[in-house]
């Protein structure tokens, strides 16, 4: 491989790394609000992202209803559905036992009820494809080719991501949300309601979520497996360090990246061994991730 | 003086275990009442019970007279009883400031919060230099200023003390119980949690003995403190 090519190739390999990487970070960011929170890791949020795209391609399908309100009307259904499972199952089970276990398994209970859901609509039953409100023109950033779809799923995922930055550290929901998971019987003594900002937070998740869905939706063939993207969400995640929102954003674009690079460089059949190889190399270099705090010692 | 709190029969229990069972006391407003016993007795079970991080299984709580059975725990705030837990709970993460803001959660008045902060810098200098400092790298004496502070952020009418002086030197003990008569002298109405028997009688005026969740003894300080058979039956003869 001579020099001009590998330059071309590193160059398309982050261009199209940052792509997808925009939409791990999203969805990685989606799971880790959860875990500083809630201190669990939802397993369903991949099934999550893929109920989201599924809401949205079934108004358009059984109800030809315009996007500018598939949109919102997913997005709320997102965010609903996860309030809902917080406030209804998780906080029970919680109430129940309470074991971190039992927590864990009611997110894979979920997981199977969303892709039952969908096949109940019959539309998971052939891969679908979802209407671009963007072109799939071609751009050339340096000696990369994108496309403007591309590139207007990274500008929407950036500025998701810096509005999650701005909620989270300067409104005071943000600061409920930052002192719960940092110290829940301390947010609960200076008057912070937990249920309301438990509640919020999956909120706020499913929006995140649903938002990355309906970005990658028009670039993939959708399934009702599509949620096993998840996967390489939590690989940012612990790439990035699980209780570091902006770890997450890292480890989303590194994973991204990589993928591309790998797919590239050695061969595309190597693509999937990536993120795996990703995080073992954190776990043994940094094993609190990249931006992750020092390993604290809990008090029981 | 008329009564601020009142738990009459109060019980709670952790699972099988029972903590606290028919506990009634009384916080007259203005005072400092103290709560002592052994370690494990049910002191913080009882702090935490009033500010409903524990649920009761019996008995009635009245605050101004008003049960506050079914609030919770932002809700007892609201109503103005605030918590300093034991151990450190500090934002750690979060600089002093961000922990006295905290503190304020539940008020909107921006003004008033900014001469709060002021008030606590005058209790406490110095949180004034460590302002802009991680909690967490605060010493374990600061930390616990900070927790008082960070209390008084939400204007209290009743505080709920849990061991401030734990694990400070008895110096640190003289000046944070100093600063405690100081509140208590600006208006505010203490329960204060103790194991340091000598200190907590010399501050209040009335005093509980729990002893395995029960109330053993009561009665006011001074005679409390010039009892020795209650001394040594139930506070280790200190
Ligand atoms: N979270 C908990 N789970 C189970 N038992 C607890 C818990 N907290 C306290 N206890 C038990 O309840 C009793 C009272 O504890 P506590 O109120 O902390 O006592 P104190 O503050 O007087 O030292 C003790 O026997 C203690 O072991
Ligand atoms: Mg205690």
């Amino acid at each position: 491989m001579d020099s001009e090519v590998l330059f071309l190739f590193l160059q398309q390999g982050i261009a199209s790394g940052i792509v997808s990487g925009s939409v791990y970070a999203l969805l990685a960011l989606a799971i880790v609000m959860i875990f500083k929170t809630s201190e669990v890791p939802n397993f369903a949020q991949g099934e999550v992202f893929m109920v989201a795209a599924y809401a949205a391609l079934f108004l358009i399908v059984f109800y030809g209803l315009p996007m500018w309100v598939v949109i919102p009307a997913a997005l709320l259904f997102t965010v609903a559905g996860m309030m809902l499972f917080e406030a209804g199952i998780l906080r029970r089970v919680k109430k129940a036992l309470g074991e971190p276990v039992n927590l864990v398994i009611a997110t894979l209970g979920l997981s199977f009820l969303l892709r039952g859901l969908v096949r109940q609509t019959g539309l998971g039953d052939t891969p679908r494809s979802f209407p671009s409100l963007v072109s799939t023109d071609p751009v050339q950033i340096g000696q990369a080719m994108l496309t403007r779809l591309d590139l207007a799923i990274v500008g929407t995922a950036v500025a998701v991501m810096a509005a999650v930055f701005l909620l989270f550290n300067f409104t005071r929901a943000g600061r409920a949300m930052r002192a719960l998971g940092m110290n829940p019987k301390a947010a609960a003594l200076v008057g912070i309601d937990i249920r309301r900002t438990h509640a919020f937070v999956w909120g706020l998740s499913g929006l995140v979520s649903a938002i990355s869905a309906l970005l990658i939706a028009p670039k993939i063939l959708m399934t009702p497996e599509m949620g096993h993207v998840a996967i390489l969400a939590f690989a940012a995640a612990i790439v990035g360090g699980f209780n570091s929102l902006p770890g997450a954003v890292l480890g989303g674009f590194i994973i991204g990246i990589a993928e591309n690079l790998v797919g590239l460089f050695v061969s595309a059949s190597a693509i999937v061994v990536t993120p795996f190889l990703a995080i073992m190399a954190v776990l043994v270099l940094r094993p609190q991730g990249l931006l992750g705090g020092r390993p604290q010692m809990r008090k029981v | 003086m008329p009564e601020l709190l009142s738990l009459r029969d109060v019980s709670a229990a952790y699972g099988r275990i029972q903590a606290l069972s028919h506990v009634s006391l009384s916080v007259p407003e203005g005072a400092i009442v103290a709560l002592l016993g052994a370690n494990g007795a049910g002191k913080s079970t009882t702090l935490n019970v009033i500010s409903r991080l524990v649920p009761q299984s019996g008995g009635e709580i009245l605050f101004r007279g008003a049960s506050i059975a079914a609030r919770a725990s932002h809700e007892v705030v609201r109503a103005g009883i605030a918590q300093v837990p034991e151990g450190r709970e500090v934002f750690r993460e979060m600089s002093v400031r961000e922990n006295l803001e905290l503190g304020a959660h539940l008020r909107r008045d921006a003004r008033g919060v900014a001469e709060d902060v002021e008030r606590a810098f005058a209790y406490f200098p110095v949180l004034r230099e460590r302002y802009r400092q991680r909690a967490g790298t605060l010493s374990g004496g600061e930390q616990q200023m900070l927790l008082i502070a960070r209390a008084l952020m939400a204007r209290p009418a009743l505080l709920l003390l849990d061991e401030p002086s734990l694990g400070l030197s008895p110096l640190l003990v003289q000046q944070i119980f100093g600063i405690i008569r100081r509140i208590n002298e600006d208006g505010t109405t203490i329960l204060l949690v103790e194991q340091n028997v000598g200190v907590a009688l010399g501050c209040s005026s009335y005093a509980y003995i729990l002893e395995n969740g029960e109330i053993a003894h009561h009665g006011p300080s001074a005679s409390l403190a010039a009892d020795g058979a209650v001394q040594n039956a139930y506070l280790g003869g200190h």
